[in-house]
């Protein structure tokens, strides 16, 4: 699934009926963050929830293309630790 | 919105918006701080945290004080000068609950207080007021010497 534009108060709700209606079905879900701009807290505690969906139903969930200022977002919330983080999709399909 | 500058060897800009408390204004502020910052001097890395910081006390207001009613009031200035920017947004909904507004540690999957995580340790100085006129938020970034 691919992400894009600006992820904030506003918009994140949007972001989490999308996440939560395609998390109830795939196995696996992976996110393509190259098209996001911007990314509030607001964003970044939907991917938590999704996460901990995710792991509350053995079901993989990761993220891949963060642009610098994403991962800025990321590193300063410090939940980069939490999440499996790629650079490309490739590597989120083969290392993950 | 209204801007006023002063002389580049001595930066003075004042930039104030009025607005609703609708989620829809956040990208103009972000836009604007953004540039304000950049125009100060903060590197883009710095500039990107600072927008982040204001975005998130914006939000809080938006939440908190106003349960996420869109139609009511918040006021924002930005302030650059004497080797800082200065941050002051005023609303007139509930006070800030003091339990809720000191940082937190983060870092695990807790998803409350990440905002004003954020805002306490991306800018210099912050603080809470609450009067009869309402709540005042102001918060400050030092701004580096230019060589």
């Amino acid at each position: 699934m691919d992400i894009e534009g600006d992820v904030d108060l506003g918009t994140s709700p949007d972001l989490r009926r999308a996440l939560f209606g395609l998390a109830g079905e795939a196995p696996r879900l992976a996110l393509n963050l190259q098209a996001l701009r911007y990314i509030d807290s607001s964003g970044i505690a939907t991917l938590i929830e999704v996460l901990k969906d995710c792991q509350r139903s053995q079901r993989q969930f990761v993220l891949f293309g963060l642009s610098p200022a994403v991962k800025e977002v990321f590193h300063l919330t410090h939940v980069h630790r939490i999440f499996q983080i790629f650079d490309t999709e490739e590597e989120a399909v083969t290392q993950a | 919105m209204t801007t006023s500058e002063a002389t580049a060897e001595n930066l003075s800009m004042h930039v104030t918006f009025v607005m609703r408390s609708h989620p829809r204004y956040l990208a103009v502020v972000r836009a604007t701080v953004g540039q304000l910052a950049v125009t100060a001097g903060l590197e883009d890395s710095e500039s990107r945290a600072l927008v982040l910081a204001i975005d998130e006390a914006l939000a809080n207001v938006i939440r908190h004080a106003y349960h996420g009613r869109s139609d009511q009031r918040i006021e924002l200035e930005c302030h650059a000068a004497a080797g800082e920017l200065k941050f002051r947004i005023r609303d007139s909904g509930d006070p800030p609950d003091p339990t809720s507004i000191g940082s937190r540690e983060i870092g695990c999957d807790q998803i409350g207080g990440l905002g004003t995580h954020i805002i306490r340790d991306v800018m210099d100085t912050v603080s809470y007021r609450t009067s009869p006129e309402g709540n005042c938020f102001t918060a400050a970034k030092r701004l580096r010497r230019q060589s």
